[in-house]
């Protein structure tokens, strides 16, 4: 009779406290891994929003530039700086871009812009912005044609085809001014891009802004994005720390970040509150199981096992409960994540309108990733382990006589 | 030549209020093959003296040599593993595990002695033949008669081989038919294999079959008779 063939015995001595005791420990596993995996499922699709609408992963600036988004922080940006950046192995895409503020004029209609200046053929491989023309045709590898945001476009007055004016200050103080055709119009489903953004090639709005071979910013995608913290140190590494900032892009959207912060804390506050009721639950299975069998841990002792040991089965016997539990909650939520993960749950109502509102899809499909799921299961099998020190202690300081006439 | 030795023995609790003395001075000695009963009135010692011989409690003062070994100098850890090799309990509540079969419960203890499986098979079926219960081998304890159960018990403690065996009321909670049975089965393992029994009782049934009779009164010796030998008082 193996230890283990004995714990599980007695495991089934009292089915009913058995089975209550695992089905608590099912249901919390199964709620937590369920929350965990919107949690999860949320803040990756919108990560995913954010890094493929602008951002990218990782940005490298001029150090400073983020703090002050100045043209005269901008940075040389040349095939040796890009060779850097892509010998660091998990980056994926780049899009140098070159952006700054001025002021465009369209007839009798005048409004402040952003200006970017970007690599088409990059900027449409990180952002999709080909697919957000409604007017017209995207930027060309070449030539001073430009994208005009529908917003804008409808407050000046703009067509694809027209021209546009474009004023402001170039890099070092230089005047800047031109004239340049709208060769289409894009849609942005968040009012603040979709009022206010221009895109032309990044060699026009280098000479725009007198800023030639300078960019303000180097966008990056990153083949894992689980990967972030050291791919960002990798670049860290490679590039001249004192002249360039490496920034992720939680570290970018600040508000983003303590929005998914406050939510996820939330989250684990429920959690911590179901493992807290569940390690109670499991406590008192624990103290039943070891006040109903002093006698027969007495005669055990007393018939030559060592205490040490028959601790040691009292343990394997909780965590065999915490086991049929916790297998039985993973194999039910795991489908559950699996399907929602495929088939992201379609929003609806004002949240749905929300998501709309910021251009983001109203999805919310479920994450599954091991990393979650383990640290969850572990976190249960602490609880139960941690409610066996009291018989652990209890057996460890029995006194067989006392034990014995119980 | 003795097996056990008790020099001076004395338990008593409550030492530092009012002192109850359990035992008091007992000196006491058993050899290989004895069917001994002790007997006294509730509160005499009885269970105490079992208790202090099987190594379960600490005694207050004296000595116990068990072939040659003190008991009374042996740490916690040590003293499992001595009863594990020498010493056999039965007890009155038959005491054997539940969810464990005949068998088991038998194997038990041999397992941790470490006794090969061969081995363990082998002498289990052994003793249960010997107790008379070769068909209830894979019977739970819940499925046998109260005088079944601690026919098991007896098996059980003869597993390991045990210098002797402490019996403390072996029969109280059986039936006189069980009870007479058990006896017929001690007896003859006694009588045929030496092994030496020391039994704790208030059945007269039992004190009947023994050869030696130590009475406690209070926690000293007040007889001690060898059926065979004739009477001796301590």
């Amino acid at each position: 009779m193996s230890d283990i063939r004995l714990a599980w015995r007695n495991i089934w001595r009292n089915k009913r406290r058995t089975l209550l005791t695992a089905a608590s420990i099912f249901l919390a596993i199964f709620l937590a891994l369920i929350v965990r995996s919107i949690q999860i499922g949320w803040f990756d699709n919108l990560t995913e929003i954010v890094v493929q609408s602008y951002t990218g992963h990782i940005q490298i600036h001029k150090k400073g530039y983020w703090d002050d988004r100045d043209i005269n922080n901008s940075m040389v940006f040349n095939d040796s700086v890009l060779a850097v950046v892509r010998s660091v192995p998990n980056v994926d895409k780049t899009v140098p871009r070159l952006e700054y503020f001025a002021l465009s004029s369209y007839g009798k209609q005048t409004k402040g812009v952003m200006l970017a200046g970007t690599d088409p053929a990059r900027e449409d491989a990180l952002t999709r912005l080909s697919a957000k023309v409604v007017k017209g045709h995207y930027l060309q590898g070449t030539g001073n044609g430009i994208l005009v945001s529908q917003g804008l476009a409808s407050f000046l007055g703009l067509t694809a085809g027209d021209t546009l004016v474009l004023l402001g200050q170039g890099y070092h103080g230089i005047s800047a001014a031109g004239k340049y055709p709208v060769c289409g119009i894009v849609h942005f489903p968040s009012p603040v891009l979709d009022n206010q953004m221009v895109y032309m090639n990044l060699a026009t709005a280098q000479d725009f802004f007198s800023a030639d071979n300078r960019v303000t910013s180097l966008s990056l995608t990153i083949k894992n994005p689980d990967e972030i913290n050291t791919t960002q140190a990798a670049l860290q590494q490679k590039v001249d720390g004192g002249r360039f900032e490496v920034m992720s892009w939680d570290e970018m959207m600040v508000e983003i970040t303590q929005q998914l912060k406050v939510k996820t804390a939330g989250g684990k506050i429920i959690i911590a509150i179901l493992y807290m009721i569940v390690g109670f639950g499991v406590f008192g299975t624990v103290i039943m199981m070891t006040n109903e069998r002093s006698r027969e841990f007495g005669v055990i002792v007393s018939v030559g096992m060592q205490k040490s040991k028959l601790a040691m089965i009292l343990v394997l016997e909780m965590i065999l409960i915490g086991l049929t539990g916790l297998v039985s909650g993973v194999a039910a939520a795991m489908p559950i994540m699996l399907y929602f993960k495929i088939n992201p749950i379609h929003l609806w109502g004002s949240m749905a309108q929300a998501f709309i509102s910021y251009g983001i899809q109203p999805l919310m499909p479920l994450a599954l990733k091991p990393g979650f799921i383990i640290s969850n299961m572990v976190t249960v099998l602490i609880i139960v382990s941690v409610t066996c020190i009291y018989p652990v202690r209890r057996i460890l300081k029995l006194k067989v006589v006392d034990a014995l006439h119980k | 030549m003795n097996i056990i030795e008790i020099k001076n023995l004395s338990k008593v609790y409550d030492e530092k209020t009012i002192p109850v003395y359990a035992l008091n001075g007992v000196d006491l000695a058993f050899k290989q093959g004895e069917f001994t009963c002790i007997v006294g009135p509730s509160g005499s010692g009885k269970t105490t003296m079992l208790n202090m011989l099987g190594g379960l409690d600490t005694p207050s003062g004296g000595r116990i040599m068990i072939d040659g070994t003190d008991i009374t100098g042996l740490k916690s850890r040590q003293l499992i593993d001595f009863r594990l090799r020498n010493i056999g309990f039965v007890f009155q509540s038959f005491n054997l595990i539940p969810v464990l079969t005949a068998r088991e419960n038998i194997e038990f203890i041999m397992q941790l002695q470490g006794v090969n499986r061969e081995q363990r098979d082998k002498r289990t079926l052994e003793l249960l033949q010997s107790v008379g219960l070769g068909e209830k081998i894979n019977t739970r304890p819940g499925k046998l008669s109260g005088g079944q159960q601690q026919r098991v018990a007896v098996a059980r403690a003869l597993a390991s081989k045990p210098k002797f065996i402490l019996a403390d009321e072996p029969t109280a909670n059986l039936d006189s038919k069980s009870a007479e049975n058990l006896l017929e089965i001690m007896e003859k393992l006694n009588r045929e294999e030496n092994i030496t029994f020391i039994f704790s009782t208030h059945d007269s049934r039992v004190v009947a079959k023994a050869r030696r009779v130590v009475t406690l009164e209070d926690g000293k010796i007040v007889s001690d008779i060898s059926k065979n030998q004739g009477t001796g008082i301590q």
